[in-house]
């Protein structure tokens, strides 16, 4: 991204942000429009916040009178611009400095404070979209919540989740250091943010800018941090009663906030995914891999390699040496289980009623998966019968569930990607494993499915809910295929990779494939109201809809979709339920049991890694 | 639909998994048979213009998943038929088994108003496959057995009979319609449909 940036990997990026405050040497920017990144050394593993401006400026009169406190002090300077040269061209942010950070009520301004509560910079999301952003700290760094102001995050030390290795390894030699880290352990009394976990590996990195070179080290004092913040955000408010600052507002229905803009990020490059690991193969940040992946997806060569993590076929901690035996020991099993059906004698499946029959049907879909496709072509395809033999042992692998219609369309891109028959099979059972049941004999997991979406639905858009009441289609049986086999039908092969990679990294929420579905229907709404379609015709619009569907700009709407549930304040249980949300019928339990926040922090890791790996979202 | 003359058959098919229902309403519809048409997925409908006995009608063609345990999501997809048409193939024996079920099934699942009266149409499909499994004269004798059904012998590869046995459950269908708009005193006995098919090997057909 920048020239001088050898070496560095970027994280995160995000354009249309203002910069509004900063050191006054960044002073001829304040009020451009810019690009937020977030960057990581190889070498080192410091991570710099980023901004750099864009060439063209957005000063309005509006957007000095509503900022004007921001610039005010600074206003003399602005009139006798000094030589652009004299002045750094981009703003680029220790992440060690940073302390702490504050979101504003209306997620478009984040603030970064250092230990001692002082601004660092203050940037304005004109898309009003700073979510990305704080789900990339997150995703980041570990956060707790202030006690006394709840949009401001508190970054809680690596040091801190270490503190127990601290302690056998007696690292702190010196005894003040000691001390420090302590005290600063002991001055959380909340429950840390539970989805927060980091890289584990930056010891060294830690101790090193925090703790040993400062000659009088802070532990972070959330007053002070906080009486700073009230002053300037009595700033803010009285700007923000100003004026309206509604940016770019996509959608709105009464129940929820605006709907914001949610660009989708770069691709998980090779780079990328090779920094994310550690000297033995192990991805260490299992959360934030997830994250990219969902922004921004994989890059296409390297999809083959991620989705066997994503697909369970590899744990995400395995090291290179852990994977060569899973290796050969999902082989032996695969080709073991592959030689119970190969080797019945004619006479054994005569009498095995079952087991023919499955037989059967997955041959009649095999000839039939995606035969358009040139790697699926033709008459003895080699992949078409690597495709029926994966399918006949999975019959093999689990016999109840046995084989149903739509798995081949679930193995078909699978396979097509991995071009390897056991890697596939695996991978197609780890897929399976998310999305069994919707192959219910009962169906009770599509009916589920679908009766959430309609819940999901009403809550989002009660317009359209009812509308489809109205026309008997509030079961939302028209969106069975969507569901059944997660938008394979709908989508050309590498959008429904994107899709798929997408939903399985069970970002930002669980059952975000419903919300998927919603900003398609949303879409639709003003051709089903409009043309007063009824159950046929929805259902033939519906259908009809394949191949027409812009996968980037659906998962924008989608995750937009999300943040506006998410933040309604009529936000019910139903709902939190279905998104995986916390629910609140009782409030929080345990709140300062000061003895082991440490355990406490210990469990809320293990807890949020726990769900990392169990990523099921049905 | 609004429109009083406008005239809206609805006619569903079923039958097991890759017996040909999707092809042969394609084959009638667009006259094109593909060996590509993916397993049905849900329920998806097609719609032709037709006269039938001098009357202009839309057909409402509507095709779903052959696994059974997609069925119970069929009951929307019933209500309202005017025919329907059960499929088999006549190379697989299997899916001529099954046929008991699946009008017990649709009958149970549509409840239409005299069930012993609802027509039926039967479809034998894939005759342009060898070996046969199924004879003729099984076929026949089942759609006896079921208030004689109309039989046809069909292949959707090939075009075979596909036209005949559409027109026939166009107007199975038309007559149902006729029936429940109370037009019933004027059909008191089920239309007998004896003659046998032009096509070589098929039994009985339409009457009319």
């Amino acid at each position: 991204m920048e020239d001088n940036c050898e070496g560095c990997m970027e994280l995160f990026s995000q354009d249309g942000v203002l910069l509004k405050q900063a050191h006054s040497y960044y002073i001829q920017y304040f009020n451009e429009s810019g690009t937020l990144y977030i960057t990581e050394y190889a070498n080192t593993k410091d991570r710099f916040i980023e901004w750099k401006p864009n060439s063209v400026t957005v000063h309005s009169d509006s957007h000095d009178s509503e900022w004007s406190f921001v610039n005010a002090i600074y206003r003399g300077e602005q009139m006798s611009p000094q030589p652009p040269d004299s002045k750094p061209k981009y703003i680029k942010l220790d992440m060690n400095q940073v302390r702490s950070f504050k979101v504003s009520k209306k997620n478009d301004t984040m603030t970064f404070f250092d230990g001692k509560g002082e601004i660092l910079c203050h940037f304005f999301f004109q898309h009003g979209n700073c979510f990305s952003l704080f789900a990339a700290l997150k995703g980041l760094l570990k956060t707790t919540v202030s006690k006394r102001d709840k949009n401001i995050h508190i970054i809680v030390d690596e040091t801190l989740q270490l503190n127990k290795s601290f302690a056998t390894l007696d690292l702190f030699q010196d005894s003040q250091s000691a001390s420090i880290v302590w005290g600063f352990v002991r001055s959380f009394q909340e429950k840390p943010v539970e989805t927060a976990f980091g890289a584990f590996a930056k010891i060294g990195n830690t101790i090193g800018n925090n703790f040993m070179p400062s000659s009088s080290p802070q532990p972070i004092e959330e007053e002070v941090i906080t009486n700073d913040v009230k002053e300037y955000e009595r700033g803010v408010e009285s700007s923000d009663g100003a004026s309206p600052k509604d940016y770019e507002i996509i959608h709105s229905s009464p129940e929820l906030p605006s709907r914001l803009q949610y660009p989708r990020g770069n691709p998980l490059s090779y780079d990328q995914w090779t920094a994310l690991q550690d000297s033995e193969g192990r991805i260490e940040d299992v959360e934030y891999t997830k994250l990219h992946i969902f922004r921004g997806g994989i890059a296409p060569s390297l999809r083959k390699v991620v989705w066997k993590y994503m697909l369970d076929f590899y744990p995400w901690n395995s090291s290179n040496a852990d994977r060569k035996t899973i290796l050969g020991k999902k082989e032996q099993d695969y080709y073991d289980m592959k030689l119970q059906w190969k080797t019945l004698k004619p006479w054994q499946l005569q009498n095995f009623v079952q087991l023919r029959d499955r037989l059967s049907l997955v041959e009649k879909d095999v000839t039939r998966t995606d035969r358009t496709l040139p790697f699926y072509a033709g008459d003895n395809n080699k992949n078409l019968q690597a495709m029926s033999d994966i399918l006949m042992t999975y019959v093999m692998h689990n016999f109840d569930l046995g084989y149903v219609q739509g798995m081949s369309d679930l193995l078909s891109p699978i396979l097509y990607l991995l071009q390897n028959e056991v890697d596939a099979f695996w991978c197609f059972a780890g897929f399976m494993e998310r999305v069994c049941t919707n192959f219910d004999a009962d169906q009770a997991g599509m009916k589920t499915q679908l009766s959430n979406l309609y819940i999901l639905l009403k809550f989002s858009n009660p317009t359209l809910a009812s509308y489809l009441d109205n026309q008997e289609s509030g079961n939302m049986f028209f969106c069975f295929r969507w569901l059944l086999v997660l938008f394979k039908r709908e989508f050309e092969l590498h959008d429904v990779f994107r899709l798929w990679e997408v939903v399985w990294t069970n970002h930002p929420c669980n059952n975000f494939h419903l919300l998927i579905s919603i900003a398609i229907l949303e879409k639709q709404q003003s051709e089903f109201i409009g043309e007063e379609m009824g159950f046929n015709e929805i259902l033939k619009h519906v259908n009809d809809l394949s191949g027409k569907l812009d996968v980037n700009d659906i998962l924008d709407n989608a995750e937009g979709l999300y943040y506006q549930i998410r933040e309604s304040s009529q936000l019910t249980n139903e709902v939190r339920q279905i998104l995986g949300l916390p629910l609140i019928a009782e409030s929080s339990p345990k709140d300062d049991s000061t003895d082991s926040i440490e355990n406490e922090l210990m469990a809320n890791v293990d807890k949020a890694y726990e769900n990392g790996l169990h990523t099921s979202y049905f | 639909m609004a429109s009083n003359k406008k005239i809206l058959l609805k006619v569903v098919i079923l039958g097991d998994s890759g017996v040909g229902k999707t092809s042969l309403m394609n084959q009638y519809i667009t006259k094109k048979f593909s060996n590509q048409y993916k397993a049905t997925i849900g329920a998806d409908f097609l719609t032709k213009e037709l006269i039938v006995d001098d009357r202009a009608v839309t057909m409402q063609i509507w095709d779903t998943a052959g696994q059974e345990r997609f069925q119970s999501l069929g009951v929307a997809f019933y209500r309202g038929a005017d025919c329907c048409v059960l499929v088999f193939d006549v190379t697989a024996p299997n899916t001529f088994k099954s046929l008991d079920s699946w009008r017990d099934e649709f009958l149970i699942q549509a409840s239409p108003r005299e069930p012993e009266n609802f027509p039926f149409v039967l479809l034998g499909n894939k005759v342009d496959l060898e070996p046969r499994g199924i004879s003729t004269k099984r076929a026949q004798q089942w759609c006896q057995s079921k208030n004689n059904i109309p039989y046809f012998e069909t292949s959707a590869k090939e075009a075979l009979n596909v036209e005949q046995a559409f027109q026939c459950i166009a107007r199975n269908a038309l007559s149902q319609q006729n029936q429940n708009d109370d037009l019933y005193n004027e059909f008191p006995d089920q239309i007998k449909l004896s003659q046998p098919s032009k096509s070589s090997g098929s039994g009985d057909s339409c009457a009319c």
